[in-house]
């Protein structure tokens, strides 16, 4: 009874998951657990669901714990190796990636992974091949579609990405990370409304998406010069990592710091007090930047109207 | 049933939910009012909102205190031994303990960020630090005129 309460939930989670609603995700898995602690596979779909909310440290613990009850479970083992890449642990990443396809060797998920793995380790024919196997398993698997229109745009063969991501859309109009490649893609061939619509829609799925931000920073440089450094600078400092942005603070304060010393000891009082109140400026600012951010992209992307035919 | 607890949610104790800041509070506190107030404040809020990595933030303000200590009692004795003469150089080294005491601010900040985002998703409340830092601003000359000592003056600013 109680095992099949657990399958229950965590087949929801499976489905929460899948339509990125990570939280609804991480709260039925926290019920199946509640019930079972060692169940291994709501262990690593939990890792899965935190990865998803951005909670790589909660992930990676779960994903151990589920390793730890399951350790033969292929899908634990593409968990850690979702876990492992997101963590940068390419070598672990892979490792885990190739158990798991040795263990399950008909799922197109596994290659569409390690493919993303083998990217970020800059072997571009590896992962070529690897997505091709994940087609010829499932020759609709939108993710890996997706990816490879991704591989083609950053190799430069526009033709085959946009070929290959019009694949994907078909299969699922709906995929984020689709639809942020196509504006990427269409944005290099010169169709600067087209990728507007793309990041657009985007956005409104998920309006903290990185590389979505990305292509509408990218959108607005192409437009206006001005405006597109605005946005850069915003994407430079809002989307880098914890330790990077304090790094970025602490180095301007350090710069800004021995600057104001040496122009007191050098006798320019008021170039040094011009300075300190520059920086307070710039200090109260990065204060309210990101809510001063997040209105201004509310403001972009309210009464969005998509063309009829997108 | 009892539920699952996963590593990085908070469990805050009955009684202490009206001492839950934004992290961000202790942080502007540290260039507001100094440090005599943002490192005590960092752990209550710690305390305050169960956060799971009370250790880690814990073991961060010790380093901060400690470090900023022996930094600053490192540069009085080179000053003593006059190694550091001029005012510009007692400046640099000076700028060596702001920098440490911010630094480690800002990453406990950030590292009670996430407890706090989890803590506030599960409907925890927050007290607005203003008050709090009005206080402060009012005492920090009471607290730092407790000794005419520079590294006291150094490591609590």
């Amino acid at each position: 009874m109680e095992s099949r309460q657990v399958a229950a939930l965590v087949e929801q989670a499976y489905r929460a998951r899948r339509a990125h609603n990570w939280q609804t995700a991480i709260d039925l898995l926290k019920r199946a657990l509640a019930i079972d602690p060692e169940h291994a596979g709501a262990h690593a779909s939990l890792a899965l669901a935190l990865l998803g909310a951005r909670r790589l440290h909660a992930a990676a613990i779960e994903v151990d714990l589920a390793l730890g009850f399951g350790p033969h479970n292929p899908f634990c083992h593409y968990a850690a190796a979702a876990i492992r890449r997101a963590q940068r642990k390419l070598d672990d990443a892979w490792r885990h990636c190739l158990v798991a396809m040795q263990d399950d060797d008909g799922d197109a998920d596994i290659r569409v992974l390690g493919a993303a793995i083998k990217s970020l380790q800059e072997d571009n024919d590896g992962a070529r091949s690897l997505l091709m196997e994940a087609l010829e398993l499932e020759p609709d698997h939108q993710g890996a579609l997706a990816q490879l229109a991704r591989l083609e745009l950053d190799l430069g063969n526009l033709a085959e990405a946009e070929r290959r991501i019009e694949e994907a859309l078909t299969e699922d109009p709906s995929d984020v990370d689709a639809h942020v490649i196509a504006g990427f893609i269409v944005l290099a061939r010169g169709r600067v409304d087209e990728a507007e619509q793309h990041a657009r829609f985007a956005l409104q799925e998920d309006a903290s998406d990185r590389d979505a931000l990305r292509l509408w920073a990218a959108i607005k440089a192409r437009r206006n010069l001005l405006l597109g450094m605005w946005w850069r600078w915003n994407m430079f400092v809002g989307l880098r990592s914890e330790r990077s942005q304090i790094g970025i603070l602490i180095g301007s304060f350090v710069v800004v710091r021995i600057v104001i010393i040496l122009l007191g000891a050098f006798g320019y009082e008021d170039a040094e007090i011009l300075l300190r109140k520059i920086w307070m400026g710039f200090c109260a600012y990065t204060w309210f930047a990101p809510a001063i951010f997040e209105r201004m992209l509310r403001r972009e992307l309210a009464n969005v109207t998509l063309r009829e035919d997108f | 049933m009892s539920s699952y607890e996963i590593a990085d949610e908070p469990s805050p104790e009955a009684g202490w939910e009206n001492l839950v800041f934004p992290p961000s509070a202790p942080l502007l506190s540290m260039m507001w009012c100094g440090a005599w107030l943002a490192w005590p404040w960092f752990i209550v809020n710690a305390r305050a909102m169960g956060s799971p990595t009370l250790r880690h933030e814990a073991k961060l303000v010790a380093a901060g205190l400690f470090g900023s200590l022996l930094l600053a009692f490192t540069i009085f004795t080179l000053v003593d031994a006059g190694v550091i003469e001029s005012r510009v150089a007692l400046q640099f080294a000076l700028l060596a303990v702001t920098t440490l005491k911010l630094g480690v601010a800002y990453t406990v900040s950030a590292v009670q960020s996430r407890t706090y985002a989890i803590y506030q998703y599960y409907g925890g409340s927050s007290q607005r630090a203003f008050y709090v830092l009005m206080v402060g601003s009012y005492v920090r000359a009471l607290v730092l005129g407790m000794s005419a000592h520079p590294i006291w003056l150094a490591v609590m600013s």
